[in-house]
This record gives structure tokens, C-alpha cells and sequence, in this order.
């Protein structure tokens, strides 16, 4: 534990300076002097590079190489410039931001003076004055500011992208201490070693005299100011120790590099280069073979050739080297580039897409993740957070139920109930606490403007709408003046002080407020919360039954609830509570769980009030979207931390689950361990009954089942996590969520994760697509995400548009791209045949080079162009998405097609080549000649065929390049020592070359053109099918039964608030009777809410969290 | 213009300016295969009519991401009819053949035109005595004077080609191809770069110029040919590429140690004479692609009659009996395809009744079942929900 901590003595440099590092920021990867090393070995740590680092390496051997080394070095060194200047570009831009970071002017007090220096120069322990909207240059520790409270506003949009403001407050044994005599500040800060969690700091402050202050005081998170936060609101704040600077700051310790995701494309490429490797290596040796026994009996008689009798010792390698050289382009050395560049392509389509901008917030979507669009194409699970993800996270109060009593009901709105307002009016006590506990327990700062309107700045949307509400209801929270809460009720100002917040954490579920009224002195807890961790607190005595039935039915309608109570304290309960909690808070170990329990032990008794019912409307298109992903065969899973009810009411609206009779949840729960096994057991066997059946099964489990299931019984899970499409899981934690992801992950399928919030980010980072929704919760979702959009339903587009065109790209280029690499390696190996298998090459250098480089490179990149269906057709048959999801496009067996293809084309052109041009022609340049331009013709013929939509750009790349050919070849042929003098000329005059090559296009088009017109025409995939349907009348020929059906969601949301009964039933009889489920809804009379567990369960929690930390 | 497209689908293409249509106005509207829309033509010929029911509408955007800048629909406009896709594959099947098959035919009779004669001379050159041992006979010094009568079947017109044809022959090995320094062969400055010419590369520690196995292995075998007891003249200038003697081997590059090591290949060179004007040399440093060859000798200024008894003097110097090597000698007029080479003709025949074939076949299955395209039937999940 000594070494956890870390001790900083402020002002004081001599100790500190050599102790700890400097504020120098360091975001980058290279220096000048490493770079070339650094860089290489990166490059060269891919197998494929390495592969390419040994075949160029042999070239340079001149007895074995078939072609001048430069045709495999020239490709090879651009390749590797290309990418080491990419790298080089993006550091020197890292190098450059750092530098402006690093040599920003801050000013600091040094010996009781302020000056001015380069932020780089800021030590450990040195004092920093910053004044209002300036950028905080490093974490600093709060110690005076020039509010009087010693208060200080801070936006952290840059950190956590929630952009209301914060308050930080100056630990309080600095509190009300002179500007001037805080320059000559001294104490030690006792902190833990550097750590990237910017939620938590857990340190002690003491002063040194003259500043004597024995206490040890503690400083917690909201002491400090993070580093790129900006000071709001507040004149100056004052002389903060950096205890954390440079790349030691909280957020340089998040800076992470994420690991690189592979999609399962670039595994199945993977795969079929290292097939195509073995098949080379396989090649390589029947050849090698075959050369050294002709060598031995037949070369050795070709006097002309002069074969040594006696060879050196590697004789018998040169030609099976040879031959390994002459095949070595079976593996393409541009389909790195080529997939790479595409692959950007994708993301960049991403990014211009305007059907995918958010009208409402103008944020287009943005690919952070250049290299996973085929993955896209390939989802077959989605896990979606709902806060924010599918809801809108705009949260509106719309009903509450005070004392029993319901208000809103009728409406709708409780604002505008009459007999609500009616009572506010009549003053009765309860409704007025209701609204007091709704105006103030909370973390929100008002904040006047120069209106004189108050805007609330909240970090909570539940808050926000409450405190909005209960302005709405005559509460107005006015001011919140350091301790003093300012409260104005009917034009009557009220003022509570605050004595304590116990703030809201998810495993407490709850926060509450000490407050001291300022009129009368008493003191009050006023707490509110999840009804979970509410009720079982209540008072002995009072009736909780109407709360419960409350929240039930606010849970149905899909709306969130909170439970209202209060309790007065009495003043020696609250000075014994108050001291053990300010030794909990100032605690350095399990500091979190510590105050956790003290909080409990004043959270009793509570005087339940009411519940408050805020609803949070569902994203446009979230219904419509759910249903065509689902129906692209996509199983939605949604991981909520919310309740049950609310979960599954949420699932009904959004189409996750089908009504009534097709649909049929399952739920999971028990609070044993057995009872989850028996339930899980049952669910199971339900499940897998009904899986012939076209039934939409959906199974229902909470975290702590979850956690269960899980961890307990994981085969079982699994298997369930295989059979259901459907499956809703309620209070999960961010763990539970990530750990789901990872079960899907585990058995193979390949998973999106979206979510909009903090808690979602470790779920997105586990799945295979991490998705963020750039919502009101902040970016942090966003930015930890592969792709981040404007709103769930711009999902649709980007799996059915942008993930399938990208899937069906690559999957083209990617088998193009070796299907002409082996064309070409076919023809050598039949020419070595021919050639007294001795490993001559029959295309020189410059043809082999620009072959992959020049001719067939560019063609092959329109293919992004490429549509094989319109996107509406693709909307409208989501189906179609199956052909990516189970790779049809891409497998061992289409490679197989495109592998005879090359094999074939190879044959075709290698036999008309050398019998066209025998004898007197037989000329070995000419025939080469001959035989590369086949090749070419060939190429752009195979392209036009695979193209299913033409523009104006493939034409150019594609006709534009077969020109192209020629104009290069006839560059070469000027040039003597090409190797190619003169010949394109003399080929181009002569018309036996252009019968020869129009013979080769018929021979080798036809029988291809045959077979695909067969199968389209008589065994059509349903891709052609549709294909078929577009060339017949587009998109409007409505296929029967899949036309999207028109639900008016509006309808069902407006149900929502009117007719409340009808959506009980749906919902509430679980579909199996005997489901347990039927028994925890009925609560005994004698055992309410043992199920809850509150104890265990918190502790568990804890427990849990303690090992994660 | 787009009086046949549906109204409801040009919505997307609304928005494009017209001149991005008029810019794609000759795509090719097939999507199968472009040869297809070359005979789009066909329909006016025959004088189908299709009902717009069946124009198919292409609709092309650029950017997958909905930016699309170049739409275009349907041109009718360029008076050109969509045919439904089996008509279209049809018809390209039908032209190619309908191409084909008289290019073959003219191939093969261009083929037929050429009178050549081929005489196999290697072992017949060998006295009977030597028969046994043919590598002996041609390695050890003497006369090997030979003559052979060939009779003219057919009036050759000049300029008759004499070629000599080596069966079994492999310029193309890897260790033979490699052997050469053009560098060395094109300018006198070059002389000592041999690197590439080993084995063959010096002699006495001298660089041989030309160096490397291809110029050493010259074949060396001469022909003297006569009629009537009447010399015919041999045209033995320009027999090699213009080029070749211009840029590729210099005029003042003179043979150098050549043929003087301890072991002698084939035919030496004259020294007083500059690379650029040994042509036999030139014609045999081209080397073949294949492993029987034939290389230009000479030409005959003059027209054979039927019935004209060549007679060829020979020296039959070159050693192909180690290795089982033909050695023929070539008499033959040209064409407008080059010599005597069926393989044109009867691979073009092949492929333009092959077309026509499958074209006949795809007529009788388009007639006998016609299949609905686009059947939104077969699409599986239409008839089975469950399916995914």
C-alpha cells in the first residue's frame, strides 16, 4: 500500500522536482532518431509483410530470380513509404499539438511571486492561478477561488462531453483563506499513484503551519480540476498543486490506444491467403521437384545450356526457389493497399452521408473506426442500452402519485391537473414536501441569466425534469448560494441549509439531501429514489402497498419512476451521523463502499411521500427500425439498468417483442441460486420447444438472475443466449453488460453494441461494432465507439446500406484481387512446362510489376461504386442481408469459383497465345505480349461482367484502363533495354495479335457468361431474384407480404397516455403460469420486498466493485 | 425523355441535374454483359415492341451514401429498346458466332493459302555408318556436306521464306534465357559486362563479345539452294527486325574471343564484321518462346513452280542428336495472318459454333420454359415467415 501512495509537498520544489515528472505532454509514438526502426518493425510484425520482406529479400539473389528485383522491391518500398508517411504525418501532427499544448502560458506563483511560463514547465507542487475561461493546464487540487464559499464552476466537455457546468469546491481546510497568504501556501497532498478514473480521487490535504490546521482533511474528486476542463462562472480560481501534470494527468492516463478490431472478413481473407499460401508452398515443391528430375535427365543433356556436372551444395533449392519466386505473386502485394483504401472509402461514405445526419443537432455520423465496415454488413446481434439509445433521454414529468393519490392520470399531465394544483394551492403539507424534495434534492445549480430567467444546469435528466417541474408547480429552486438552497414557493422565498448531499451512485440507487430549514432549525433527510431502494426503508408502519401499485403502473406505460420520502432528523442524530460520515468520506481505502454503509444507516425510517413518473418518449423510427433489423434476421438484445416493467413496456413499443399471440416472454429470476437454475431450466426447454415454431420468444432477466446464470450455470446461458432472438436484460450493471457481449462473442457471432451513456462504454468496446448515439448523455459513448450516429434509427442505413455494400465490396474486391494475381501465376506455371520446368519467367519485370500496380488496380477500386440492389430495394427486403450475415459472399467455396475462374481464364489464354503464336512467332517477348494482354482484356471483361451498376466512372476506370494498357506499353516499347523494344507496335499492326485477343475474350467470356446467365435466369439467388425485380420496374414492384407494414407508432405512444388499462393486460400475465414470475408479483402481506434483498445484494455489489477497481 | 420510366422511382434521380443524365447517355444498359447492348439495335430489326412493363430501370448513384451526384434512368431516349435479359444473351451469342465463324473461315482459307514444305533433315544428313553414333559423327571434324531434293507441290509465290525449325529445342530455359548481355551487345563500352553471361561470360580472362550460352550456341548449319542445277539466290539481308539491327546491336560492337574456348557451341562470327550486320546472329538471339521454333534464314526473290526440284546443299553442323532434337528446313510463303496455322481458324470455327450452339440452346429453353423474372414468389421468406 506504501507504494500506492504518493506524497506532494506544495511550493516546495526542491523536494518534488526530482521526485516526479514534469508537465510535458507526450502524445507521441516516434522520435526523428527511432522513427525508421520503430516504424519497420511495426510494419514488419504483420506476417503478410513479412512474407512479401522474404520474397523481395530473395529476388536479390540473382541465380534464382525470374524477374529484375525491382518489381517486387519498387511495390514493395511504395507500400511501406506510404503507410510509414501516414504514420510520420500523424505523429508530427500529435508533435505539433503537444507543442501548442506544451508551450501555452500559464501563470504560477513561485516564492510568493506570480509569472508567467510555458505550461511544459509546470512542476509538481507549483501553485497555478487560472482565471475565468481559461483552460485547465493540468489536474490541480482546488485551493482557494474567488467565490467566498469557495465554490468554482467547471465545464468538462472535453472529458466527459456533458457540457452543463460542475461545481468543484476548495477542500475546506483551504477554505477562507487570503489570496495573498495563498501564495505562500504549504502542505503536503498524501495521493494515490496516477490512475485514468475520472470519477474518483481519493486523497488527504494537510497544511503546514502557519496554516495549522491538524485536521487531516480529505479531498475528493470534487476538489479537483481536471486537466482540459474550462473555469466558468468564477473570477479566478486559485493556486492549485498539480499533482497529477504531463502524460501522469487523469485524462493522459485514459488516452489509450484501442486494440485494432478484425472483422470476420479480414479473418476469412486471412484464412484464404494462408490457404493460397499452402497451396504455393504445395505448388512450389511438385514443380521443384519435377524441375530437379528434368534438370537431372533431360537438361543435362542440353549441351547449349551447360550444366555444370558438379553444382554447388544448394543446388537442389534454386529451383524450387525459383519457382517460389515466380509465385510469390499468388498473394497479391496491392490487396493490403487496395483493402485498405477502400476500407477508408467506406468510412468516408459513412461520414457524406446525408441521410444520415440528425436534422435536429446537425451531427452527421462519423466512422471512427476506418477498418470495420464489412462487419456491419455481417451483424447477428445487436445489444442496445434504452436510455438515450431508443428513448429520447428528453425526460418530461408527466405524472405522480402523491399519498395515493394519483394526479395526471386524466390528463396525462400532472402539471395541468386541476385537483394537483388545487391542493397546492389549499397548502397541503405532503404535496408541498413532495415539491420541495423535487425542487432540491438534487445536485442542479441554477443559474440566473442576464434575463433574469433561471436555466438549471443538471447532470441528470431526471433531475432536470423535476426541478423543472416543480418550478412549473410554484417551487421555484432559485439560487443555490454556496450551503444556502433558495427556494421560492408562491412568492414566498424559503432557504434550507445544506448540511450534506449523499450522492447518487448506481449501487445505491438513490440520493439524498440533509438540509436544515432556516426558519425554524430543523433538519431534514429528504431522499429520492429507485422504489427498490426506497420503500424497504419506509417506516415500520406505514402502507407502502399504493406506492408499489404506483410504480407498477407508471412502470407499465413505460415510464421512469423515483420514490419520493423524507425524514426529520433529530440534531444529536445528525452531529453523531454527521462525524462517522466525514471519516468515511476522508477514508483512503474502499472510501466508496465506506460511505455507502454510513448513508444506509441514515436512509431508515423514511416517511415515503410519493412516486414521480417522468417519461422519456421513444426515438422517431425506433419501432420501424427494430422491425427491419429484425427482420434483416438481426436478434435484438436490450441491456437496461432500468426496471423490469419499464423494460419490457419499452421492448412492447418498439416492435422487440411481438404482441399476444405470437409473442411470449419468459422470464428468468429467483433470488437463489436454485431458483434460478429451475427457472433457467424451464425457460430453456420453452425455448427450445418453441423454436420450430414461427413463435417470437423473448426471455426477461435481471442482473442479479444474470449474474447467477452467468457465472453459475453458463452452458445453460449460452445455449438460451443461442436459441432466443430476443432477450431483455434489466438492471445490468456496465460489467454485466460487457460481459454479455463477450458471452455472444464466445460463441461466435458477431456482436453490435449501441448505447448512448457512460455506461455503456465498456459494452461498446467489447462488442465486434461498437456504436454511440451522440446523445444528451454526453460523448463518451460516442467517442469510445467505432461509429458514432445522431439517432438509433440511423442504424438501419448504416447496417443495411453501409455495412452490406461494404460486405459485398470487399468481398468482390478482395476475391478479384486474387482471382487476376493467379491468373497471371497460372500462366507462368504453365509456360514452365513449356520451358524445361526451370522457372523462366514469360513476363518481364516491368509487365509483372505494373500488372498489379497499373492494370489491374484500378478497375478493381470503382468496384466501391458498386450497388448490386438499390438501397431501397434494400430496405424493403431487409431479408437480403442474410447473403453478408452468413457470408455467402465471401467462403471458402465462392474463392473455390473465382479460383477455377483464374484457372481457367489462365488455360485459355496460354493455349491461344502459344498457338497463335507458334513457330516463326514464337518470339518470347511477343508472346508474352500476347499472352499479358489477354490477361488485360480479360480482366476488364470479367469487371464489366461483376459490375452491377455502371456509372460513368467505372466505364472510364474500366475501358479508361485497358487504354491505358496500351499507352503504357507502347511508352515501354521506345525503350531499348525494356525488355518489351518495339514489340507493342509490331503486335498492334499485326492481325493475328487482335484475332488471337478476341479469341481469347470469346473463349474466355463465354462459358462464364453462359453459367452466370443459367444461374441468374434458372437458379437465382435471391439477391438476382431482386436484381431482376429492380430491372422489371425498380423498387416499386411491392413484393407481396414484406411491404413494410404502416404502423402508426404515434398511435400506440399516444395510447401511452390515455389508455392505461388496455396496455395492463398484454403485460402484466406472464405467459407461462407457472412462470415464478407469478409469485414474485404478489407480495405477501407478510414478506414484502424480501425479494429485493437489500443487504446482501448491496454488499455484493460492492464487493464486485471493489475487485474491479 | 423518360416517357417509360415509372414516375415513382425517378424521385432519386429528380434531383440530379439533367446534364449528369445526358453525360451517361451511352452506359451500356446491360448489366450482364456490355457486348449485349451493341445489338440493342436488334429489336427495330425485328420489329419487336415490348410492353413498358418490361423496360427495365437502371438507376445509378455514385456514392453508396446517398451524396450521389451522377444519376441517369432508362435512356430511351437514344431510341434504344430494353430487351429482357434472355433476348439480350441470346443475341450477343448469336452475333459472336455470327462474327466468328467467317473470321475463322477466312483464318483457315488465309491458312490454306500458305504453301509451305517442311523437310526433316537431321537424320537423314547422318551417313548410314554413323547412324549408331550421331553425337560422335557431328562433334568430330570432316565434311558434312548433305543434299536434299525437295519437290514443289504447289506454285509458291516469292518471296518464299526458308526457315530452319528446331523440335526440342529450349531457348526458354531459365539458364539459357538469362544468358546475355544486352548492354554489352549494343555498345562497344560495354564489352566487359558479363555478369550475366555465365557460363559463357570470358575466355583466357578476356571478355567474349557476344557473350552468354545464346550467342554461343548460334546454330551454324547453312543451306545453299538451287534449281535446275541453277543457283537459286538467297536473300540473306533484312531477315532480322529493323529495330533489333538498329538499337539493340551496335555498329561498331565487333565479336570478340568468341567461339575460342576450350569448347566450341555452334556457328562462329565473322570478326571484321559490327554486330548490327550479323543477322543470323540477331535472328537467333530472339529467342523462342517455345521449345520448336522456327527462325528466319532467308528469303527466295523468286516463285517456285509445281513440280521445281529444289535442290539444298547443306552443312549439317548444328548438334541436336544429344538431346533428340529435330532439325527441319522450312520453305513457305506468307498471309495476311503470317505462315501456315490452322489453330486460328478451327479455334474461331470452335468458339462461333459454341456460341451459336448455347444461343440455339437458351432460344429452346426461353421458348419451351419461359421463367418470370423477378418473381417476387421466390423469394423464400415470402412463403416461409420463419425464414432468415
Amino acid at each position: 500500500m506504501i507504494m500506492m501512495k504518493r506524497f506532494v509537498y506544495i511550493n516546495d520544489d526542491q523536494v518534488s522536482h526530482e521526485l516526479y515528472c514534469d508537465n510535458r505532454i507526450s502524445n507521441r509514438k516516434y522520435t526523428i532518431l527511432n522513427f525508421l526502426p520503430k516504424n519497420l518493425w511495426e510494419q514488419f510484425s504483420r506476417f503478410m509483410n513479412q512474407y512479401f520482406l522474404l520474397i523481395a529479400c530473395l529476388q536479390l539473389w540473382p541465380l534464382i530470380t525470374p524477374v529484375n528485383p525491382a518489381s517486387t522491391w519498387g511495390p514493395l518500398i511504395f507500400i511501406f513509404s506510404v503507410s510509414a508517411t501516414k504514420e510520420a504525418w500523424d505523429d508530427y501532427n500529435r508533435y505539433l499539438s503537444d507543442k501548442k499544448a506544451n508551450e501555452k502560458k500559464v501563470w504560477i506563483v513561485k516564492n510568493g511571486i506570480k509569472k508567467q511560463i510555458k505550461a511544459q514547465d509546470i512542476h509538481v507542487g507549483s501553485i497555478i492561478w487560472l482565471r475565468e475561461n481559461d483552460e485547465v493546464p493540468c489536474d490541480l487540487v482546488l485551493l482557494g477561488s474567488s467565490d467566498p464559499q469557495g465554490l468554482c464552476y467547471v465545464e468538462t466537455a472535453a472529458l466527459d462531453g456533458e457540457t452543463d457546468l460542475k461545481t468543484r469546491v476548495v477542500s475546506s481546510s483551504c477554505m477562507g483563506i487570503d489570496s495573498e497568504l495563498l501564495h505562500k501556501i504549504k502542505g503536503v497532498i498524501e495521493c494515490p499513484n496516477p490512475d485514468k478514473d475520472i470519477r474518483r480521487f481519493d486523497a488527504n490535504l494537510r497544511l503546514f503551519p502557519p496554516f495549522i490546521d491538524n485536521d487531516v482533511c480529505p479531498l475528493t474528486i470534487k476538489n479537483t480540476i481536471l486537466q482540459t476542463c474550462y473555469l466558468r462562472n468564477t473570477e479566478w480560481a486559485c493556486g492549485v498543486a498539480p499533482f497529477f501534470s504531463g502524460n501522469e494527468t487523469k485524462l493522459g492516463m485514459s488516452r489509450g490506444i484501442p486494440e485494432p478490431k478484425l472483422t470476420a472478413m479480414d479473418a476469412m481473407i486471412d484464412k484464404l491467403t494462408g490457404a493460397i499460401f499452402i497451396f504455393q508452398i504445395v505448388v512450389v515443391m511438385v514443380l521443384g521437384v519435377a524441375g530437379n528430375v528434368w534438370k537431372d535427365t533431360e537438361a543435362k543433356k542440353l549441351w547449349y545450356v551447360e550444366y555444370p556436372h558438379e553444382g554447388p551444395w544448394f543446388e537442389l533449392l534454386i529451383i524450387p526457389l525459383r519457382f517460389e519466386l515466380l509465385c510469390s505473386i499468388m498473394i497479391p502485394i496491392s490487396i493490403k493497399v487496395s483493402l485498405d483504401l477502400v476500407k477508408s472509402l467506406y468510412a468516408k461514405f459513412i461520414d457524406w452521408d446525408e441521410k444520415m445526419v440528425d436534422e435536429e443537432t446537425s451531427i452527421a455520423s462519423h466512422a471512427t473506426n476506418t477498418a470495420i465496415s464489412e462487419d456491419l454488413g455481417q451483424v447477428e446481434y445487436i445489444l442496445t442500452d434504452k436510455t438515450g439509445t431508443l428513448t429520447e433521454n428528453k425526460m418530461i414529468f408527466r405524472r405522480c402519485c402523491i399519498n395515493g393519490i394519483f394526479y395526471g392520470n386524466d390528463s396525462g399531465d400532472a402539471l395541468k391537473d386541476v385537483e394537483l394544483l388545487n391542493s397546492i394551492e389549499a397548502g397541503s403539507p405532503d404535496v408541498i414536501r413532495f415539491l420541495t424534495i423535487m425542487a432540491i434534492c438534487n445536485t442542479v445549480i441554477p443559474v440566473q441569466s442576464k434575463s433574469g430567467a433561471i436555466l438549471y444546469k443538471a447532470q441528470s435528466q431526471d433531475e432536470d425534469a423535476l426541478v423543472h417541474a416543480a418550478a412549473k408547480l410554484y417551487m421555484v429552486f432559485l439560487n443555490r448560494n454556496a450551503n444556502i438552497l433558495e427556494i421560492k414557493f408562491n412568492s414566498s422565498s424559503i432557504q434550507y441549509e445544506l448540511l450534506e448531499t449523499l450522492e447518487f451512485t448506481s449501487d445505491r440507487k438513490r440520493m439524498s439531501v440533509v438540509v436544515k430549514d432556516c426558519k425554524n432549525g430543523k433538519i431534514f433527510l429528504l431522499s429520492k429514489g429507485a422504489d427498490e431502494s426506497i420503500l424497504p426503508y419506509a417506516i415500520a408502519g406505514q402502507q407502502t402497498r399504493a406506492f408499489v401499485e404506483a410504480v407498477e403502473h407508471y412502470a407499465q406505460m413505460g415510464l421512469r419512476t423515483l420514490c419520493l420520502a423524507w425524514r426529520e432528523l433529530m440534531n444529536d442524530e445528525y452531529r453523531e451521523w454527521s462525524l462517522s460520515f466525514k471519516e468515511a468520506s476522508s477514508a483512503l481505502v474502499d472510501r466508496e463502499w465506506r460511505l455507502a454503509e454510513i448513508c444506509q444507516r441514515i436512509e431508515r425510517d423514511l416517511q415515503v411521500l410519493g412516486v414521480t413518473a417522468i417519461e422519456d418518449r421513444l426515438q422517431d423510427g425506433v419501432p420501424e427500425t427494430i422491425e427491419t433489423l429484425r427482420k434483416a434476421g438481426i436478434n435484438f438484445w436490450m441491456l437496461t439498468g432500468d426496471k423490469q416493467d419499464t423494460a419490457i413496456q419499452i421492448a412492447r413499443l418498439c416492435n422487440f417483442i411481438s404482441p399476444e399471440p405470437k409473442g411470449q416472454l419468459l422470464m428468468i429470476n429467483g433470488k437463489t441460486e436454485d431458483e434460478v437454475r429451475v427457472s433457467l431450466e424451464r425457460v430453456l426447454r420453452t425455448m427450445r420447444i418453441t423454436t420450430s415454431e414461427p413463435k417470437d420468444v423473448a426471455f426477461v432477466v435481471d442482473g442479479w438472475a444474470l449474474e447467477i446464470a452467468v457465472t453459475r450455470y453458463r452452458k445453460a446461458f449460452t445455449e438460451l443466449a443461442i436459441l432466443s432472438r430476443t432477450a431483455i436484460c434489466c438492471r445490468v450493471t456496465p460489467s454485466q453488460k460487457a460481459q454479455l457481449v463477450q458471452l455472444l462473442k464466445s460463441c461466435d457471432y458477431r456482436t453490435l453494441a449501441i448505447g448512448d451513456g457512460g455506461n455503456d462504454v465498456r459494452m461498446i468496446q467489447q462488442a465486434d461494432i461498437g456504436v454511440g448515439i451522440s446523445g444528451r448523455e454526453g460523448l463518451q459513448a460516442a467517442r469510445a465507439a467505432d461509429y458514432s450516429i445522431g439517432k438509433f434509427r440511423f442504424l438501419r442505413r448504416l447496417i443495411l446500406v453501409h455495412g452490406r455494400y461494404s460486405y459485398n465490396r470487399t468481398a468482390f474486391l478482395s476475391q478479384y484481387s486474387f482471382y487476376k494475381s493467379l491468373v497471371i501465376c497460372f500462366i507462368q506455371i504453365l509456360f514452365s512446362f513449356i520451358s524445361g520446368v526451370s522457372g523462366t519467367s514469360l513476363f518481364n519485370s516491368i509487365s509483372l510489376m505494373a500488372y498489379n500496380v497499373f492494370y489491374t488496380s484500378v478497375p478493381v477500386l470503382v468496384s466501391v461504386l458498386d450497388k448490386d440492389l438499390t438501397e431501397e430495394t434494400v430496405m424493403q427486403h431487409p431479408q437480403i442481408l442474410f447473403y453478408c450475415q452468413a457470408g455467402r459472399l465471401l467462403n471458402p467455396s465462392t474463392f473455390a469459383g473465382w479460383f477455377g475462374r483464374s484457372l481457367f481464364h489462365a488455360i485459355v489464354v496460354f493455349t491461344i497465345s502459344i498457338h497463335s503464336y507458334a513457330y516463326e512467332k514464337s518470339e518470347l517477348e511477343e508472346v508474352s505480349l500476347v499472352a499479358l494482354s489477354g490477361c488485360i482484356w480479360l480482366q476488364a471483361f470479367v469487371m464489366t461482367l461483376e459490375t452491377n451498376s455502371f456509372t460513368i466512372l467505372q466505364h472510364i476506370a474500366i475501358w479508361g484502363n485497358l487504354a491505358a494498357f496500351y499507352v503504357i506499353n507502347w511508352i515501354f516499347s521506345t525503350i531499348p533495354s525494356s525488355g518489351m523494344y518495339t514489340i507493342m507496335f509490331r503486335l498492334c499492326r499485326e492481325p493475328s495479335y487482335w484475332t488471337a485477343i478476341f479469341l481469347t475474350v470469346a473463349a474466355g467470356m463465354g462459358p462464364i457468361v453462359a453459367l452466370k446467365y443459367f444461374r441468374y435466369t434458372y437458379r437465382p439467388s435471391k439477391i438476382n431474384t431482386l436484381q431482376q425485380a429492380e430491372r422489371l420496374g425498380g423498387p416499386i414492384l411491392s413484393l407481396g407480404s414484406i411491404e413494410p407494414q404502416a404502423r402508426t407508432i404515434e398511435r400506440e405512444v399516444s395510447t401511452l397516455s390515455i389508455a392505461q388499462p388496455k396496455m395492463r393486460n398484454p403485460m402484466y400475465e406472464p405467459l407461462l403460469s407457472d412462470s415464478p414470475n407469478s409469485t414474485r408479483r404478489s407480495f405477501g402481506p407478510g414478506t414484502p420486498f424480501d425479494f429485493f434483498q437489500p443487504q446482501t445484494r448491496l454488499s455484493a455489489g460492492y464487493s464486485r466493485n471493489c475487485k474491479d477497481n | 425523355m423518360n416517357s417509360n420510366t415509372p414516375p415513382s422511382t425517378s424521385v432519386a434521380a429528380g434531383s440530379v441535374d439533367p446534364s449528369a443524365a445526358r453525360r451517361n447517355s451511352k452506359r451500356p444498359k446491360c448489366n450482364l454483359l456490355s457486348l449485349a447492348h451493341c445489338i440493342s439495335a436488334i429489336p427495330r430489326f425485328f420489329g419487336f415492341r415490348f410492353p413498358e412493363k418490361m423496360m427495365p430501370d437502371l438507376r445509378f448513384t455514385v456514392h453508396p451514401a446517398g451524396t450521389s451526384s451522377l444519376q441517369a434512368n432508362s435512356d430511351t431516349a437514344m431510341g434504344l429498346i430494353q430487351l429482357p435479359l434472355s433476348v439480350q444473351v441470346i443475341s450477343a451469342f448469336l452475333l459472336v458466332s455470327i462474327v466468328f465463324i467467317p473470321i475463322g473461315v477466312a483464318s483457315l482459307l488465309a491458312s490454306h493459302d500458305v504453301v509451305e514444305i517442311v523437310d526433316r533433315y537431321d537424320t537423314a544428313c547422318i551417313p548410314d555408318s554413323a547412324r549408331n553414333d550421331k553425337v560422335n559423327y557431328i562433334q568430330s571434324p570432316g565434311n558434312k556436306t548433305c543434299t536434299r531434293n525437295i519437290t514443289v507441290t504447289k506454285h509458291m509465290k516469292k518471296p518464299i521464306y526458308v526457315y530452319y525449325q528446331l523440335d526440342n529445342f529450349y531457348q526458354n530455359h531459365r539458364r539459357y534465357v538469362k544468358s546475355r548481355s544486352d548492354a554489352q551487345l549494343r555498345s562497344n563500352g560495354s564489352a566487359d559486362d558479363v555478369s550475366s553471361c555465365e557460363p559463357e561470360d570470358k575466355s583466357n580472362g578476356q571478355p567474349i563479345v557476344p557473350c552468354g550460352l545464346i550467342a554461343w550456341s548460334l546454330f551454324n548449319d547453312t543451306y545453299d539452294f538451287s534449281r535446275n542445277g541453277q543457283q537459286l539466290s538467297l536473300n540473306k539481308k533484312g531477315i532480322s527486325w529493323k529495330s533489333d539491327r538498329e538499337h539493340k546491336f551496335g555498329k561498331n560492337v565487333f565479336p570478340r574471343n568468341f567461339q575460342n574456348g576450350s569448347l566450341i557451341g555452334g556457328g562462329s562470327l565473322t570478326d571484321s564484321l559490327p554486330l548490327s550486320e550479323q543477322e543470323d546472329l540477331i535472328v537467333w538471339m530472339r529467342t523462342a518462346a517455345l521449345p520448336t521454333f522456327r527462325k528466319l534464314y532467308g528469303k527466295i526473290e523468286d516463285d517456285l513452280q509445281v513440280n521445281d526440284v529444289v535442290m539444298v546443299t547443306l552443312e549439317n553442323r548444328y548438334n541436336t542428336y544429344s538431346f533428340n532434337g529435330k532439325k527441319k528446313l522450312v520453305l513457305s510463303t506468307a498471309s495476311w495472318l503470317g505462315g501456315k496455322n490452322d489453330f486460328l481458324g478451327i479455334a474461331y470455327l470452335t468458339v462461333g459454333g459454341l456460341c451459336f450452339f448455347l444461343a440455339m440452346v437458351f432460344t429452346v429453353v426461353y421458348l419451351v420454359k419461359p421463367r418470370k423474372l423477378g418473381d417476387p414468389s421466390y423469394l423464400s421468406w415470402n412463403r416461409n415467415p420463419g425464414w432468415h
